[in-house]
């Protein structure tokens, strides 16, 4: 770590260095540089059964225009990507059943053009975050050895400056398997939710505790547990890939339940989907606080979130259970006020295919989110005060996998 | 040289019927035997003064009607044998005539192409096959893959090196859709141990391949096209045998021998093995083993590739007894040992991981001709595969291309600890008979049953259920087919058959409803699927033949896709066949340009439409692959050879193939707008490929009886995208491939011949991929050393 500090102190020095050298060099005849507009970053899917390869566009605006892969778009190599935008980075991380494989980066440059930075090599992870300055990679077994790997990624040197392992049957201690839905940056600690899972018998992701959401925490940047928390009072936070954690800005981590715990290919969690939180600065569920969403959402349960902002957040429900199932209604959940109100403006249930689960938010009361219905691919705007959907960018030639923003690099 | 009898006996055969009405006539009836009295079959008759001519009949013997009134010349000729002319005087007419042909002293068989009444034979059948003679290809290093990516229509795609993984594909469909039969059965289980990659091509005699529509003979679902790989046939004594070694430590053995007595007792035994380190030299972004910092574009070698198997098969038996034409006990031993290099891309690089296979066969060949009744044939077949895998993942590091790793402390694997050893008991039987009657008519029948039976287990887990549980299948094809054949104009057939499948096996339910409660229920389930179709041949002239041919086939879902191979594939018990309508029509040319000059030209062209194609997608939780019915294709496309031979001397072809496959699927699941890429060309697939090859035998070089035969070989190869064409602007591509193969043969002795080769592979170096990211060999050398009598 002593190594990554004097090599980040000498980097900076080295940029200090070139932007004063570049102060004193006399400026050329040529026009000044325009600072170049950002723009939105759109990963596309084809749909189509084989050959598909992720593209990734970019759109100056989400609220109106169309936007094709159609001869356009950086194509991405491997099936299943994923994506996230830290530090005005976009990193394309790809999913490659076990294999390690390469990480691609790319920054926009002045012309608004996706320009690629780097490769780095990484593994197959199931989760990942962004934690201070670095992301934060997990691979987490499901098979025979009970053990994860993470990787703390640098993104300002574009490689891997930690790794290490932490066992799933030591923090689960049940008998079973800690299988992490997702990481989060909780202050300085790293909270990982995780859902418990047999990890055997045929019955791989069943569990015989479906009624139980448990948070393991961790130390930053030593990635030692320090404790892992436990609530009774919901299933488990957030789904297989899927965040089910929100900090606001307050500090406060809301957590939702799905409610969507199997055993042997059964539903068997008894308990509504809700919302509970952490407070700031505490390792404990907030005992006062219990939002139940399914009784207000006439027993819909929520299957994915995009935090508006100012305690708002945009619910992708769904009324039949199932582990894997895409949400096809839209709720706004105010956690502040406890009340609940169905979107209007969306496509309806039986016209989505697809919501994008990566999105991106303002966090001032307006999200954007991917839907694509049986006659295409859309970005929605939502407006969490006003309960409203608004069709914008029509993406052409598939699913929305993800929504992100980026800032010319400098 | 052999072009010209072919074609002679082709062309002659037209004018036999006029010929047998000839006036004041005497009937000539004669036998063809070789030195041991043997009847010959197919032996080219010519009648000089008339410039006419037949071929011997299945038992030698030939029937003529001469002119009482005049002399004639009759020479007699076959590969192998010295050639014999014979005068009928009108005074002296012997009626029942025997000739004996002796052996040729120089054995160039090796060089030409097939008995002519094999090639006739497989000719009549009216499918589109393609023949590869492959006693042409002996002097070389190949093995069966490399041999049938020289045939048009085929691409051959490998991962690796010696050993690695091989997908064929044929007129567009690959993998699993084309069916592969050694002497008409099955290959499908054999398992790793004697496959494409490590069957020399010394060990058979021809290949077969049937494009679109496959004879009911070869009774299996397969979906777009056969090969069938037939094997010496034995008559005699012989004994073959070479070894080579080349670049990257690669060493080849293969021997073949057979014993005949003259009580017809034969023993035939083959034995081969390849090894090789596959330590090649390629180029890859190098990863720092700490940081995942790439070191762009290093030169390094693979390190942990090493292939080698080692299979005998021995055959013990009868030939030419009253009960039995042929009846063979055999057993097939082998076992494979392979590293693996690398993950789908060349950056996910392995050190330890690696893979075993063994095989343990019995086999039983019956044959019997004019059984019962005249015309009505016999064969049987069937085998039993004791054989297992394994796969070996037990050290948990990872590593990188400069052979550093990291090691964790605890149990794991590379990719998945794993020891999984599994059998799929799979036995195959084959029957087929065809009655041939009343000169014109053939009614044949044809009958395959498969069985499969996984059984397996994993030391690593002593307690796991679920490789306990049933999974188990069987297969049962039945084939009807009625043929009408005038020999020298042409022939229509039709057939049918009818594809069975069972599969058994245990789903897990919770029987009282209790948390955690898991017991297993068998299931059982049987679907039938009926296929047609129909062929035709006619010749418009003598030396212009017109194909057609039409199938309705399935392919039934392999066991594999079914259960899933325990590591990679989960299985998918609600698979359905893939299907598709196969249409093909062709053209061939035979052309005698002068006494030395021939010109052989041939196009086909051929129509699928294929539904339901079986290809992998990743399961609901991402973790593995599953086979699935996915899309439609059709796919449109025409391939062409054209052959020019210079008396012996030179040999000269090429061979091009365009296929224009395309997505079928207009709407995707859920949508009501036709997909984006509706009509799109399908991905990672060879559109336009071909091959040139060029040969030069100089005769009697250094010597009397001394050949030199130099060969060149040319294979090109079109870039193709890895992902649908028509989208995105930066797109990843399968390069261009040229690749040029060089060889000379020198082949020196009388009866027992000494044959020294030099090879050189990929003689410019060029980098060259079939697979995204997966090099293959540099320039490779190698020098090969054999030796043969017959």
């Amino acid at each position: 770590m002593k190594t990554n500090r004097n090599y980040l102190l000498a980097c900076m020095i080295a940029l200090v260095i070139s932007l004063i050298s570049c102060e004193t060099t006399p400026t050329s005849e040529g026009p000044p540089v325009v600072a170049g507009e950002s723009r939105y970053i759109i990963a596309s899917t084809p749909m189509a059964s084989d050959g598909v390869a992720d593209y990734l566009l970019t759109a100056e605006s989400l609220t109106e225009g169309t936007v094709s892969t159609l001869g356009n778009g950086v194509e991405q190599d491997g099936t299943y990507r994923y994506y996230v935008t830290h530090n005005n980075k976009f990193f394309s991380m790809l999913y490659g059943q076990g294999n390690p494989g390469a990480v691609t980066t790319y920054e926009l440059d002045a012309n608004g053009s996706l320009v690629k930075k780097s490769d780095f090599q990484s593994e197959t992870v199931q989760a990942f975050g962004p934690m201070d300055d670095d992301i934060v990679m997990v691979k987490i077994s499901r098979g025979d050895e009970p053990m994860a790997s993470w990787y703390r990624l640098d993104t300002e040197q574009l490689q891997i400056v930690d790794d290490g392992q932490w066992n799933q049957e030591e923090i689960a201690n049940n008998g079973e398997r800690a299988f992490f839905s997702w990481v989060s940056q909780v202050g300085d600690k790293l909270f990982a939710p995780y859902f418990s899972i047999k990890a055997c018998c045929n019955d791989t992701f069943g569990t015989s505790y479906p009624d139980s959401a448990y948070i393991a925490v961790f130390d930053y940047p030593s990635m030692e547990l320090n404790t892992v928390i436990k609530d009774n009072r919901t299933s488990f936070i957030g789904r297989y890939f899927l965040s089910g954690l929100e900090v606001d800005e307050k500090g406060d981590a809301y957590a939702f339940s799905g409610s969507i715990a199997t055993s042997n290919g059964e539903m068997t969690s008894t308990l509504p989907s809700a919302f509970t939180r952490i407070k700031n600065g505490e390792l404990a569920f907030d005992q006062s606080y219990y939002f139940n969403v399914e009784e207000l959402a006439d027993d819909y349960y929520i299957t994915a979130k995009t935090y508006a902002g100012n305690g708002k957040f945009i619910l992708t429900m769904k009324e039949e259970k199932g582990a894997y199932s895409t949400g096809n209604r839209f709720g706004i959940a105010d956690v502040y006020n406890k009340t609940f109100t169905w979107v209007s403006g969306a496509p309806t249930e039986e016209e989505i295919v697809n919501v994008t689960i990566n999105n991106y938010s303002t966090l001032n009361g307006k999200a954007y989110i991917g839907i694509t219905t049986d006659t295409g691919s859309w970005v929605y705007e939502f407006d969490a005060i006003s309960a409203t959907a608004t069709q914008g960018l029509k993406v052409e030639g598939g699913r929305i996998t993800a929504i992100s923003h980026l800032d010319p690099a400098e | 040289m052999q072009y010209n009898k072919i074609l002679s006996v082709i062309f002659l055969c037209l004018f036999l019927t006029q010929f047998g009405y000839s006036q004041e006539a005497d009937q000539i009836k004669g036998t063809v035997t070789d030195q041991e009295g043997q009847p010959i079959p197919g032996v080219l008759v010519q009648i000089l003064e008339l410039k006419k001519g037949l071929v011997t009949e299945a038992d030698g013997t030939f029937r003529l009607q001469l002119s009482s009134n005049e002399d004639y010349t009759l020479t007699f000729s076959f590969l192998g044998y010295e050639s014999k002319q014979q005068i009928i005087s009108k005074d002296q007419r012997a009626k029942n005539l025997t000739i004996q042909l002796t052996e040729a002293a120089t054995d160039l068989q090796e060089f030409t192409l097939l008995g002519k009444s094999e090639l006739s034979e497989i000719r009549e059948k009216a499918f589109n096959v393609e023949v590869v003679d492959a006693r042409k290809l002996h002097h070389t290093n190949l093995d069966l893959g490399h041999a049938l990516d020289r045939v048009s229509g085929v691409r051959v795609r490998e991962s690796g090196g010696v050993g690695s993984r091989m997908n064929f594909s044929l007129n567009g469909f690959s993998g699993k859709q084309v069916k592969f039969f050694i002497d008409g059965i099955p290959m499908d289980d054999f398992g790793s141990s004697f496959q494409l990659n490590n069957i020399p091509i010394n060990l058979s005699e021809r290949i077969e391949v049937y494009k679109g529509v496959v004879p009911i003979g070869l009774g299996a679902d397969a979906l777009g096209g056969a090969v069938n790989i037939v094997t010496k046939k034995v008559r005699r004594n012989y004994v073959d045998a070479s070894y080579s070694f080349g670049s990257f430590n690669t060493h080849r053995t293969v021997i073949n021998t057979a014993f005949v007595d003259k009580s017809g007792f034969t023993v035939q035994f083959n034995a081969f093995q390849n090894y090789s380190d596959n330590n090649y030299w390629v180029n890859v972004d190098v990863a720092d083993i700490e940081t995942g910092k790439y070191y762009p574009n290093q030169r390094v070698r693979r390190f942990h590739d090493n292939y080698h198997n080692e299979t005998v098969i021995t055959q013990v038996g009868v030939q030419g007894k009253p009960y039995a034409d042929k009846l063979m006990l055999g057993l097939t031993a082998g076992k494979n040992y392979a590293e693996v290099q690398t993950g789908a891309r060349l950056v996910s690089v392995f050190g330890d991981w690696h893979r075993k296979g063994t095989i343990l066969m019995p086999t039983l060949k019956y044959n019997k001709g004019d059984l019962f009744t005249k015309g009505l044939d016999l064969n049987i077949n069937a085998n039993y595969n004791f054989g297992t895998e394994q796969n070996i993942d037990t050290v948990n590091r990872r590593y990188n291309w400069f052979q550093q790793y990291k090691e964790y402390e605890t149990e794991g694997g590379e990719r998945s600890y794993s020891m999984y050893k599994f059998k799929n008991n799979n036995a195959v039987f084959t029957a087929n008979a065809h009655y041939q009657f009343g000169d014109l008519h053939t009614i044949a029948v044809s009958h395959v049953f498969n069985s499969f039976n996984r059984t397996g287990s994993d030391e690593l887990y002593p307690e796991k259920e679920i490789y306990e549980q049933p999974r188990k299948t069987s297969k049962n094809i039945t084939g009807l087919s009625y043929q009408l054949n005038w020999e020298e104009k042409g022939s229509i057939s039709a057939f049918s058959k009818i594809y069975k499948q069972s599969n058994f096996f245990a789903m897990a339910y919770n029987p009282t409803g209790n948390y955690g409660d898991v017991a297993y229920r068998n299931n059982k389930e049987t679907f039938t699927y009926p296929g047609y179709g129909v062929t035709g041949s006619y010749f418009l002239t003598g030396n212009f033949q017109l194909k057609a041919s039409f199938e309705k086939s399935y392919r039934l879902p392999e066991p594999e896709e079914l259960f899933g191979d325990m590591v990679n594939l989960q299985g998918n018990l609600d698979l359905k066949p893939e299907n598709s309508y196969n249409y093909n029509l062709g053209l061939s040319i035979w052309k005698q340009l002068h006494a030395d000059h021939r010109l052989d030209f041939s196009a086909n062209g051929f129509y699928r439409d294929a539904h339901d194609f079986i290809r992998p997608r990743l399961n609901n939780n991402q973790s593995m692959q599953v086979m699935d019915n996915l899309y439609n294709v059709t796919n449109l496309g025409v391939e062409g050879e054209i052959r020019y031979s210079y008396g012996n001397l030179i040999n000269a072809g090429t061979n091009i193939t365009y296929q224009n496959l395309r997505n079928n699927t207009k709407y995707e699941e859920g949508q009501t707008v036709p997909s984006l890429v509706y009509r799109d060309r399908v991905p990672n697939m060879p559109y336009l490929f071909g091959n040139a090859d060029i040969n030069v035998l100089l005769s009697n070089a250094f010597g009397k009886g001394n050949d030199l035969a130099l060969g060149y070989n040319l294979l090109y190869v079109h870039a193709f995208y890895l992902y649908w064409p028509s989208l995105g602007a930066e797109k990843f591509d399968v390069p261009m491939q040229l690749s040029h193969d060089l060889s000379a043969t020198y082949t020196t002795g009388a009866k027992g011949k000494l044959q020294l080769v030099a090879e050189c592979r990929n003689l410019f170096d060029k980098v060259l991929y079939d697979n995204f990211s997966l090099q293959k060999p540099g320039r490779s050398f190698s020098g090969k050393i054999r030796y043969f009598i017959y």
